[in-house]
């Protein structure tokens, strides 16, 4: 037998993968000494321009449902000018566009796509340019983004748009008919028929996430996000609506342009959040004020092939790496992201401490500590403007927003942040994520945050 | 075209120099790691486009070369994994073969090359880093040559001069030899990766091709060694056996371990000729007929020996 492992091995040894394409290796790696990060290292060379990048990110503001300024607002109202905002801030030709995907979960289906298809053109796209939309609940957005990804890296059009739209005052969240019987012989058949605010009670029942720690998180997420809009950091994302407000007794409409987020509270307090009852059970610890807001919005994301934004002349805003769905126990389905992410980051060939900044949607504050506790994360890192809290969570629109505010940041911050994740979960039990990576065009200043010695030491050699 | 399947894996194939009918094919069980060995001879049916064998040995390790005597038209020698070298007269029948049998060789004898020029001496090169030289009337290895420094995977004589051979080593060297002389006479470091064959051109003594673990067959002229005439590139894999054509100059056959055979033509622009991709395994055997120009055999992993003309495909039948 020792004779037959001898003969393999000097057989195995003629099939041994040669190096004598050494060249390739090299055109592709080199290393810079940077301070970004481990991972910036060895900075991957963008050779083939076959990659699929963000060029352009928007968003409407963000809206309470019923009571803010979108109220009176038609949601393809809402989708028309983050689309228009696309083309004219890139002067991209409208008929180049592959297709327009749209992330959305409340309107009745052939409505909403219907909807969409008329954005598009008040929008000023011709009628070669198709439309659809896409339905994975709260990360109907992102979901968007990455169907449009693939497509372009599978070779079916080179430039697409990822799109995010939800009107919560024209379809609030609803069971429309009768529950079929047969849930009842499945547990988590059942589970998905949860209010999502139960699951968030079970979250924080499961895993000890408590009342304060959960106000607190909501305090965080007003204070920065207020923070960010006095400092102007979401000028460059959101992009101004015309619309108009109807006076529900006189019926007189008064044309408003809507141009900051209507939900964030600067004067938010733990005293104040304090005295909010619990609404989804008896003694249990989920308030209006450390929920998300119920929110109208839309977002828009527009990608190509990296070799067409060259050949364009098109700054690059980032770079789509990769993006998981992943499934959960629909009990706990605010624990989506801490598993999703992972998946994510490793399908991407990183590692968590490589990720310089998070936008994690903030359904819940209790399945939103429980996540950022969960993996580890750096409260520095994550929702540094702000997030689904205090901005809003308009279900199908979140993804695109985040990604519109997690890429302008990542911009901000320039070579100090080089890889971001946007995470959600996802109601009835899942979890969705995607990595992105920072766009070459920054600058070599680094300003976000102080820089300890660097060794250009691997963390391998800690 | 003619194909035949054996019941192991194939190693190596040669055509008879005395028979345009005749081949000769080493085969090993499971892939040659672990098992038995078989040697068939098979002949060529006239006209029709089959192929029967004639006659068959059993070993009792894998079989990884096979050559024909040049100065007895029934004579075959045959590289045994044990170590042993084994002569075999077809003329007689199987109870009373092998004729004669060698244990030196410490490890698997890897190749087996027949003196064409004197016709009285045969070489075999070994996993245990040697080269040895053969009589057909001595009862030992007449010398051992020692200076490579891993396995051996081929000795082959040169076609014009009797005492001048090359061998190719797993050490990345391709030495030259002149067994008149104690050590060897060249060095040539042809690869950076292991030898897998060699061979001298048929027309000029001078130029000899190589095979690599590195995909490439590299061609070289002794005179001038320090580069070679020719990077051949084409195979995804090692190249297992390269082999110079007997009818045409600068014609080469290579066999790998991507499962192709190639025709390559080293002195023009697009060096590669013909690709045959009929084996579905590793091919390691491959040979060129003498005595019927453009006759080509080969053999590999699949168990399958193919016979087939130049410029044809193998698989039609």
């Amino acid at each position: 037998m020792e004779k037959a492992i001898e003969r393999q091995r000097v057989l195995l040894e003629h099939l041994r993968p040669s190096s004598s394409s050494s060249h390739n290796y090299e055109a592709s790696l080199s290393a810079s000494a940077c301070l970004a990060g481990d991972s910036a290292a060895y900075q991957r060379t963008s050779l083939y321009g076959d990659d699929v990048v963000i060029v352009a990110a928007h968003r409407t503001p963000l809206c309470k449902s019923k009571r803010g300024n979108f109220k009176d607002t038609y949601p393809d109202d809402l989708l028309a000018p983050v689309l228009r905002a696309l083309i004219e801030k890139t002067n991209l030709n409208p008929s180049e566009v592959g297709d327009i995907v749209v992330g959305t979960v409340l309107a009745p289906g052939s409505q909403r796509a219907s909807e969409c298809r008329m954005a598009a053109f008040y929008a000023g796209f011709p009628e070669t340019v198709a439309v659809r939309t896409v339905n994975r609940q709260c990360s109907s957005g992102l979901q968007a983004v990455a169907d449009v990804a693939a497509a372009i890296k599978a070779g079916f059009y080179d430039i697409g748009i990822g799109a995010g739209l939800e009107s919560m005052t024209t379809n609030p969240m609803a069971w429309e008919g009768s529950v079929n019987p047969a849930v009842k012989k499945f547990a988590q058949a059942q589970n998905c028929l949860l209010p999502m605010g139960v699951t968030s009670e079970n979250v924080a029942q499961r895993f000890g996430v408590s009342r304060q720690e959960q106000d607190q998180a909501a305090v965080d997420s007003h204070r920065k996000a207020a923070a960010a809009t006095a400092a102007g950091k979401f000028k460059d994302e959101i992009i101004p609506v015309k619309t108009k407000l109807v006076d529900p007794k006189t019926g007189d409409e008064k044309p408003i342009t809507v141009s900051v987020d209507d939900g964030i509270r600067p004067t938010t307090t733990l005293a104040s959040l304090g005295k909010l009852k619990p609404v989804f059970k008896k003694d249990g610890t989920t308030t209006a004020g450390n929920s998300s807001q119920v929110s109208d919005g839309a977002g828009a994301v527009l990608l190509m092939k990296r070799s067409v934004a060259m050949q364009k002349g098109l700054p690059v805003l980032g770079v789509f790496r990769t993006f998981a769905a992943v499934g959960v126990d629909p009990a706990i389905m605010g624990i989506g992201p801490a598993v999703a992410i992972p998946a994510a980051v490793k399908a991407a060939g990183l590692e968590l401490d490589d990720i310089d900044l998070f936008e994690i949607n903030e359904a819940f504050a209790s399945q939103f500590v429980y996540c950022r506790n969960k993996l580890g994360l750096d409260p520095e890192k994550i929702n540094v403007n702000g997030g689904a809290m205090a901005i809003g969570h308009p279900l199908g629109a979140t993804g695109a927003r985040c990604v519109a505010t997690l890429l302008h940041e990542m911009k901000r911050r320039g070579k100090d942040c080089r890889f971001g994740v946007v995470s959600m979960c996802i109601g009835t039990g899942m979890g969705a994520a995607a990595v992105f990576e920072r766009g070459d065009g920054v600058d070599e200043l680094r300003n976000a945050r102080k820089v300890e010695a660097q060794g250009l030491l691997s963390k391998d050699a800690r | 075209m003619p194909v035949f399947k054996a019941p192991f894996n194939g190693y190596s194939v040669k055509f008879s120099p005395f028979y345009e009918s005749r081949l000769a094919v080493a085969t090993a069980q499971n892939f040659g790691i672990l098992g038995n060995g078989r040697i068939h001879v098979l002949e060529l049916a006239p006209g029709a486009p089959g192929v029967t064998e004639s006659v068959s040995y059993d070993t009792a390790d894998a079989v990884y070369d096979v050559c024909w005597s040049e100065s007895h038209d029934s004579v075959l020698i045959a590289a045994i994994g044990d170590g042993s070298v084994k002569i075999y007269d077809t003329a007689l029948p199987p109870p009373s073969n092998p004729i004669r049998s060698f244990q030196e060789h410490a490890r698997e004898v890897q190749s087996v090359d027949y003196n064409p020029t004197r016709r009285d001496s045969f070489l075999t090169s070994s996993w245990d880093d040697t080269v040895k030289l053969w009589a057909m009337d001595r009862p030992a290895s007449v010398r051992t040559f020692k200076e490579h420094a891993y396995c051996v995977y081929q000795a082959v004589w040169n076609p014009k001069h009797g005492d001048v051979f090359a061998s190719a080593s797993g050490d990345c060297t391709l030495r030259i030899w002149d067994v008149r002389e104690p050590g060897s006479t060249m060095i040539i470091p042809a690869h950076d990766f292991e030898i897998l064959s060699c061979d001298w051109n048929k027309y000029d003594d001078c130029i000899l091709a190589t095979s690599s673990v590195d995909k490439t067959v590299k061609v070289w002229d002794v005179r001038s060694y320090r580069v070679p005439l020719a990077v051949l590139n084409g195979h995804g894999y090692a190249v297992r056996k390269v082999k110079f054509s007997p009818h045409r100059r600068s014609l080469i056959a290579s066999c790998s371990y991507d499962m192709s055979v190639c025709l390559w033509d080293y002195m023009v622009e697009d060096a590669l000729v013909g690709r045959y991709d009929h084996h579905t395994e590793f091919a390691v055997g491959i040979d060129m007929s003498v005595l019927v120009e453009g006759l080509m055999a080969s053999t590999g992993w699949d168990e399958l020996v193919y016979v087939w003309q130049q410029g044809m495909d193998p698989r039609a039948s």
